[in-house]
Order: C-alpha cells, then sequence, then structure tokens
C-alpha cells in the first residue's frame, strides 16, 4: 500500500538520521574516554551547536500529524536533511572501530530498527512512532549513553575475561619475574630508565606509554607478552584504594618499586594516609623471597614498615644505595653510587635533574640485584635518552639550553631551577608562565619569580599579562630590574638571553611551552 | 606459554639430506616443557614448508609425498618475531599458520650455511641462533678462513686460490704455482663446499690435473695445500659468543682412506645400513692424544671461534702430523653435523641442554642488536628535490 510505502520512505531516512548522529556522538564519548560525566558536560558546553544542526527533525511532527499516510513522506525529508549535515567530517583523530565501538553500534541499532519495525507491522503507531523517532534524534547523545548503560554486564563480563586470560598467561610463565614499579611522581620515568639497565641480561618487558591501570596492564600481558620474556616490569597507578592490589592479584609481582609517595590525586583518595597505604599494596602483595626497593629521602615511603619481604631503601640523603658528588655540565650529569658490600660507582648519564639522579639510583639497585654486572649498568646508564622537552639538554658550550617546554607544574618548575643552578656560566630564564592552576595561579607564579630570583643572572619573561605574578615575585626577592626583559614573543626573548652580557658562557632554561589558544 | 622455535633444515644445497637428519635429531631434542618446535623443511627449490609429518624422519623416505601432507609457507617479520604465511594465500580463514619467535638453522652447505639463510633472517629480524651473516660467510671460504687464522697467529698449513677460469686459460703455470708453492702431495678442494665433497689427493702433477679438473666442477675456485703425510684428524667444538666461549671433548673421527670421505661421513652407519650422520661415523671419542695436546686443541678452537667471531656451535676440525707433532687448523664449520651435541656430551652437557644455550645466545644477540640506533634523521628526503644530477651521496 502507498501508506505503507511512505512509511519505509519514513524509516530509511530516519535510519540514516541515526547512523549519522549517532556516529558522531559515539565518536566524541570515545574521545571522552567512554566517561558518562564528561559526555553530559560535552553535550551542555556544546547544547547550542548541537541543536543548530539537529532541530529540524520537529519539522517531522507537524508533517506526519497533518498530511496523515501522505505526511510520511514530508516527515522523512526533516531527517534526511539532518542526516546530511551530520555526515562525517574528515577528523584528526578519527574514531576507532574497537570491540566496544561495535557493541554499542549493536545496542544502538537495535533500538532504531525496533522502533521502525513496530511502526511498520503497527500502521495505528505511526504517528506516535514519528515522536519517537524525532525524540531519538535530538537525544542522541543521550542514546549513546543509554546504550553504554545496558551494555555495561556483556563489558564487565568481557574485561573479567581478559584479566582472566592475563592472569592465566602469567601463570603459564612460572619462571618470569615481575616488578611492580608505583609512585605518585617518578614512576614512568623509573620503569623506563630500570627497563634500559635489565636490557643488559634479560629480555624485558616494559608497560608501554603510560598504560598503568588495570585494563592498560592487562592488555600489555595479553598482547605484548611472550614466551621469550624473562622479566616484566610492570607500572601501577591508582586513583583509589584497592588499585594497586588489584594489578598485583593478576600479574603477582616478585619485586617493588616505590619511587615517591605525595600529596596527589587526593579528591579520589582523600588523605595522605591513604594514598601510603595503597601504594604499600605492592608491598603487601610480595611473596617472603620478594623485595621491595623504595625511595629512602621521600618521608612518606620511608616511615612505612614492611614486614613480609626484604627493603631496600635508596636516595641522596638516606638508603642502601646512596648517590652523592653530583655535577653537571654539558655532557649530562655525574654522579657516584654507593652500595652494600662496598659497591661504588661513578655513573655517567644525559639526564638531567636531582629527581633523575635518584630514579636512576633506584634502578641501580634493582639491577644489582637481578644480577646485571656494573660494567653492563654503566654502559647502559650512558645510554639512557632524555624526554624530549622535559630537562632535555640542548645545544654545545659556551651556550647550552634546557628545553623544559613540556613541564606544567610548580614542583617541576622548582626543580628545573634547581637543575640550572647545578651548571657553570650564566643562568638565564626564558618563560611564558604557568598556566591552568586555578585559584592558586598568581601565587604559584609568583613564587616561581622568588625562586627565580635566587638561582637567576637573568630573566626574559614572555607575555606580559601572564607573566606579571613572575615579575612581582622577582621584585619581591630584590632582583635587579636591569637583569629583567619583558617580551611579546619567545624569539625576543630567546634574543634578549643571548644578548644579556655577551661573550659569556651561559645556560638557557625554556620552562614551559603554551598551548596555542593562550 | 612456549618459545615457538622454527628449525630450519634442508635447502639448495649438495648437504640437504644431511641437513635433514641434523633438523629432526634437533627437534627431537628439544626441551617440551620450554619450546614449541615447528619443523620447516626447505625444499630443493628454496621452497619453505611446514606441518607435523615435516618433523618426522620416516617421511622423507617420500619426499614428494611428504610435501602433500605440509603446507607451503613464507615467513614474514612482523615486531621481532615472523609470521608463518601460507603461500598461495586462502581465500577465506586465517592465512598466518604460525609466529616464530626465533630460529634455529640446522642447514649445511652452500647457499645456506654461508650467511645466505642467516642474511634472511636478519633482514626480516628475527632472533636466529648459529653464526652470524659474517662469521658464516668467512666460515664457508676456505681460503678467507686461512688468511684470518694466520693473521691471528693461529697455526694453518700454507695454500694457494685458484680460480677456475685460470685454470682453463694457462693449466701448466696453475700447476707450477702449486708444485712452487706447497710441493706434492697437494690437497685439492673447493674452497667453499662442506663435508669433504670434492677433495683431492695429489701426489703428482698429472694427478692434480685431475684433482683440479674434480674440484673446478663444484665451484669457481679452489684451494691447494701441502698434505700431510702421517695425518690424523682432530675435532673440537666450541659454544658461546665473543664474550663467552668454552670448548668441547676433542674426537679422531676414523676413515676408510687416506682423508674422510663423504661416503665415510654420511653413508656408514650403524649395521642396519640406517644413516645417522655424523652420529654414525666410527668415531674416537674422546680422542687418544695426550692431555697437552688436547688442552692445546682446546684453546686453540676458542681462538679459532673468535677470530671469525662465531656465535651459537661451531666445529674446528685439526690436522695433526704425527711425525712432527705440529697441530694445524684445518678448517671451522659454522653449523656442524648434528650440531656436534655428542662432543659435548662427556662433558656433562646434554643436546637439549646445548639447543637451550643456542636460543638464549640468539635472544641476547637481538637484544644488543636492539640497543644500537641504526637511524639517524638526517632530513635528506625532505630537502631531496629528485632534479640533481649528481645524487645526494658525497
Amino acid at each position: 500500500m502507498i501508506s505503507d510505502l511512505f512509511y519505509a520512505i519514513l524509516g530509511v531516512c530516519f535510519l540514516f538520521c541515526m547512523t549519522m548522529l549517532l556516529i558522531r556522538s559515539l565518536h566524541i564519548f570515545q574521545l571522552n574516554s567512554y566517561k558518562p560525566a564528561v559526555q553530559r558536560k560535552w553535550v551542555a558546553d556544546n547544547i547550542f551547536e548541537w541543536l543548530i544542526k539537529t532541530v529540524w527533525v520537529v519539522l517531522a511532527l507537524p508533517a506526519a500529524k497533518e498530511l496523515g499516510s501522505f505526511g510520511f513522506v514530508f516527515a522523512a525529508a526533516p531527517f534526511l536533511l539532518v542526516g546530511l549535515l551530520w555526515l562525517p567530517k574528515k577528523a584528526k583523530k578519527p574514531l576507532v572501530y574497537t570491540g566496544r565501538v561495535k557493541r554499542l553500534i549493536f545496542t544502538l541499532a537495535l533500538i532504531c530498527l525496533a522502533c521502525v519495525l513496530i511502526g511498520a507491522l503497527e500502521a495505528g503507531s505511526r504517528a506516535k512512532i514519528c515522536i519517537v523517532m524525532v525524540f531519538i534524534a535530538l537525544a542522541a547523545p543521550y542514546a549513546v549513553l543509554a546504550a553504554n548503560f545496558i551494555n555495561r554486564p556483556v563489558e564487565k563480563a568481557i574485561n573479567n575475561r581478559f584479566i582472566n586470560d592475563a592472569k592465566r598467561i602469567i601463570r603459564d610463565m612460572p619462571g618470569l619475574i615481575v616488578i611492580g614499579v608505583t609512585g605518585s611522581y617518578g614512576k614512568t620515568s623509573v620503569k623506563f630508565i630500570l627497563g634500559k639497565l635489565l636490557t643488559a641480561g634479560y629480555e624485558t618487558l616494559v608497560t608501554p606509554e603510560s598504560y598503568n591501570t588495570t585494563l592498560g596492564v592487562v592488555r600489555t600481558v595479553r598482547e605484548r607478552l611472550r614466551a621469550t620474556h624473562e622479566i616484566f616490569i610492570c607500572e601501577m597507578g591508582a586513583r583509589n584504594p584497592g588499585d594497586i592490589r588489584e594489578i598485583c592479584d593478576i600479574v603477582k609481582p616478585r619485586c617493588g618499586v616505590i619511587t615517591s609517595i605525595g600529596p596527589q590525586h587526593l579528591e579520589s583518595f582523600g588523605t595522605i594516609e591513604n594514598v601510603i597505604k595503597t601504594k604499600f599494596e605492592l608491598a603487601d602483595a610480595l611473596p617472603g623471597d620478594g623485595v621491595l626497593f623504595y625511595n629512602a629521602d621521600n618521608a612518606y615511603a620511608a616511615g612505612r614498615r614492611v614486614e613480609n619481604a626484604a627493603t631496600v631503601g635508596y636516595g641522596t640523603e638516606n638508603g642502601d644505595w646512596r648517590a652523592s658528588e653530583i655535577s653537571a655540565s654539558a655532557r649530562g650529569t655525574e654522579f657516584t653510587v654507593t652500595g652494600p658490600d662496598g659497591v661504588r660507582m661513578r655513573l655517567s648519564t644525559r639526564l638531567l635533574g636531582r629527581h633523575n639522579v635518584l630514579n636512576i639510583t633506584g634502578a641501580v639497585a634493582a639491577a644489582v640485584y637481578l644480577g646485571v654486572p656494573v660494567s653492563d649498568i654503566s654502559a647502559q646508564v650512558r645510554r639512557l635518552d632524555p624526554v624530549l622537552h622535559r630537562l632535555q639538554l640542548l645545544g654545545a658550550p659556551p651556550r647550552l639550553i634546557i628545553d623544559d617546554a613540556f613541564n606544567s607544574n610548580p614542583e617541576g618548575a622548582g626543580a628545573a631551577l634547581e637543575t640550572l643552578s647545578m651548571f657553570e656560566g650564566l643562568h638565564i630564564l626564558v618563560t611564558p608562565g604557568m598556566v591552568e592552576l586555578g585559584k592558586r595561579q598568581y601565587e604559584l607564579n609568583r613564587v616561581f619569580g622568588e625562586q627565580a630570583a635566587r638561582v637567576c643572572d637573568f630573566v626574559a619573561l614572555v607575555g606580559e599579562k601572564q607573566t606579571q605574578p613572575i615579575l612581582d615575585g622577582l621584585r619581591l626577592a630584590g632582583f635587579p630590574e636591569a637583569s629583567v626583559r619583558v617580551c611579546d614573543t619567545l624569539e625576543e626573548a630567546i634574543a634578549a638571553a643571548d644578548a644579556f652580557r655577551q661573550g659569556t658562557p651561559r645556560v638557557i632554561l625554556l620552562e614551559n611551552d603554551l598551548p596555542d589558544n593562550y | 606459554m612456549k618459545i615457538k622455535l622454527g628449525v630450519f633444515f634442508g635447502g639448495r644445497s649438495v648437504e640437504h639430506e644431511v641437513s635433514v637428519i641434523t633438523g629432526i635429531q634437533a627437534i627431537n631434542n628439544l626441551d617440551r616443557g620450554k619450546y614449541d618446535p615447528v619443523p620447516i623443511y626447505m625444499a630443493r627449490d628454496g621452497a619453505f614448508w611446514t606441518g607435523e609429518a615435516a618433523g618426522k624422519i620416516e617421511e622423507y623416505s617420500d619426499i614428494p609425498s611428504l610435501l602433500k601432507k605440509c603446507v607451503r609457507v613464507v615467513p614474514v617479520g612482523r615486531e621481532g618475531r615472523a609470521d608463518l604465511v601460507l603461500y598461495p594465500p586462502k581465500r577465506f580463514g586465517k592465512n598466518i599458520y604460525d609466529t616464530l619467535d626465533a630460529a634455529l638453522p640446522a642447514v649445511h652447505g652452500t647457499n645456506v650455511e654461508d650467511g645466505a639463510l642467516q642474511g634472511f633472517f636478519r633482514t626480516i629480524g628475527l632472533p636466529f641462533a648459529g653464526c652470524d651473516v659474517e662469521a658464516s660467510a668467512l666460515g664457508m671460504d676456505k681460503y678467507a678462513m686461512k688468511i684470518l687464522f694466520a693473521a691471528g697467529g693461529l697455526p694453518v698449513l700454507p695454500g694457494v686460490k685458484l680460480r677456475a677460469r685460470d685454470f682453463a686459460a694457462d693449466p701448466e703455470t696453475m700447476l707450477d704455482e702449486i708444485k712452487g708453492k706447497t710441493g706434492w702431495p697437494a690437497i685439492i678442494k673447493p674452497f667453499d663446499m662442506g663435508s669433504s665433497v670434492g677433495i683431492r689427493i695429489a701426489e703428482n702433477r698429472e694427478e692434480a690435473r685431475d684433482a683440479l679438473e674434480y674440484a673446478f666442477s663444484f665451484s669457481p675456485a679452489a684451494v691447494a695445500e701441502r698434505a700431510i703425510i702421517n695425518l690424523r684428524e682432530i675435532n673440537c667444538a666450541v659454544l658461546g659468543d665473543a664474550d663467552e666461549a668454552r670448548a668441547s671433548e676433542c674426537e679422531e673421527p676414523v676413515s676408510s682412506g687416506m682423508i674422510l670421505s663423504y661416503e665415510d661421513k654420511y653413508v656408514s652407519g650403524g649395521k642396519d645400513g640406517a644413516s645417522k650422520g655424523m652420529t654414525g661415523l666410527k668415531r674416537l671419542l674422546p680422542a687418544p692424544i695426550p692431555p697437552e695436546m688436547r688442552e692445546k686443541a682446546r684453546a686453540l678452537a676458542v681462538e679459532a671461534f673468535k677470530a671469525l667471531d662465531c656465535a651459537g656451535v661451531a666445529r674446528i676440525d685439526f690436522l695433526l702430523d704425527s711425525d712432527s707433532g705440529e697441530l694445524y687448523i684445518n678448517e671451522i664449520n659454522t653449523i656442524p653435523g648434528s650440531l656436534a651435541f655428542y662432543l659435548w656430551q662427556p662433558l656433562g652437557l646434554s643436546y637439549s641442554e646445548l639447543l637451550d644455550e643456542m636460543v638464549r645466545l640468539a635472544l641476547k644477540r637481538e637484544r644488543e642488536r636492539d640497543e644500537r640506533s641504526f637511524s639517524i634523521d638526517t632530513g635528506i628526503l625532505k630537502h631531496y628535490s629528485g632534479q640533481g644530477s649528481k645524487g645526494s651521496k658525497r
């Protein structure tokens, strides 16, 4: 019948429109890391743009109501129009069709198809179905959340299957030595440094990039662990108590490294005591013949007793393994490491910063315990590559540059100044200041200025308005006006830095690089 | 999880059949608790075949029938492992038959032991046991080996390299050269064949002429050396790499004629006539030599191994002049028959442990290779306009 044909046309256009809308909503959901709260916030922030392109579907309602069965053809037109408006554009980070996305598509397809089919079978309900169609189209981003909610039991079951698979793989490799690395900061650095040292003697797997959640670890075990691996260094991150225990249950670590404990993620932890308790879940999981390596300079890490396994401390002031005689030069940092039984080595690395000396010392302690010869350790420390734009040493004497563009926090900035002070020659700071510090932005930048005054001979600030707090800090500390320049661009600032007392050897610290929208 | 070890044997070589024995013996001795061996038979045309039947020695009495039970694959490198991709590929279904973690080359002779197969693994990035490309190539060239050993102060017999082309052009000058440099009797051998193929001893000029014809039928070049009259042969194996190498027990292989022939080495078997490879050869193990001679041979073996930068297990063959008591290095075999496992058993190292060690060394070498950086971003491709006629390499 004709009205069936017209309804079929409406159905097709609706499905076309929904496909476009839902692909986009799914894409957003994926970019929001599948977090409902973030998705809701995104909708709130972007409601205007969303409605401008979508609201036209409401025109389907009068068309359906007024024009009877003919109306369905005219109701199809708004859906077609909106679908065309939402044709996918080339995106920088396109939608990845993972298993989870495909399962969401399945559920969403069911919802839309069910809707169309009911109308197909029951001619009388078609007008009501049209209303439902309009509603779904307008609420597409929320439809994705509904599908996510419906899929939750399935996702949980799949995750459990992956977790059990990872446990099985670890059980199937009884000779594998697993080393857990955790800490409030420094764990990614220590993980990579330790990996480099151990690879001199063992087939070593390290969790990639910053995969430190349960699912990230599970994925690493399932996709990257091979029969040939002898050591698995597993970075363990935590936001809530129990997070680390969950990872330890899967990988069963034999050794652990606690790099630091500090007031991070207090929104989810609550108190520092919870942070300590959670990090030490790693120590709790170690077997009787296991060893915990911990940062003895960090009061929280050093203060906790461990009964179930041996402990080895490392640090620059405390610990069984001690770093001393630290000096920096164009070649990087040199320092001496002393350990139990009279072990002593003079190490040289291209990495900068006291924290890196500490990190390397901890890794050395673990490497020696695992039997890597001292000569190999020394060679590997030399080979350590600095991370791009994190205290990266560039240039050559008489003009050295410390590129710390990727630092984004006040502790890091302070540490960078301390590193600068270790060098010979003029100490010059070039910075646009730190941003996204919320209520404390003024205060922290001013403190940064005060710290800089104690270390620097010359400071070039980029951007008058945002570096005002730093200037205030410099003035408060009595820094001479003649040694400060406020510039508009980075190029100007560097030129000023080069012009200051030309001819004298210098080290220029580039602290922070601002994102383009500032 | 077990290590998937591809054992490669066969190939386009004169020693194809011996290699099958070496390969299957190795597979039967791998620790099944640690390894999952994958037998990969390289047919005479160079194709790679695999399948359960490829690991059974009895199947090799009828190779065409064996191939029907196998699948043809092409090893493709991926992230430091190798996928065995079906060839020709199936239209539907999985085309990856299996994935190897490492390779054990159990091949002998030209085109396989000389670095060709090793180069293939290195190109696809699969870790492999035994000598690397350079040592494999040198270990196959009797003359280059000799020069390297001599340069390292190791005792070798003086020899001369002869080319088939020169022989064809002017045989008399060549025969004069041999008479002058080595005298009679002379031993004449193809410069790059293994397992005593093509070797003849010449007592005089005419015999030398025949011997040269024979040798050049196998190879474009030959080596002539003074032949020791009262000759004894002593073999010793070495296991390890440039950092750590140790010597095995010494053996004295026993021959039917003046020198060990191909027949001696591989056809003389047990009472049932079945060929057992080097294990079937009559041998005196340990070699009946005085202890000082034994230690001297073992020490020289390790030096020879290191001089060529070998890895894995290699067998060094010595010539012992009974008259003078002098020991000379004859040659090195970078992939010895049966991987010389029988030379290690007297020292308490089982075949299984020997194979374990070879795989460990293979993984170690690949790790060290990964540590070296092979690319420097010079940016020349970004700036190359393609219009210059001189190219970009100064």
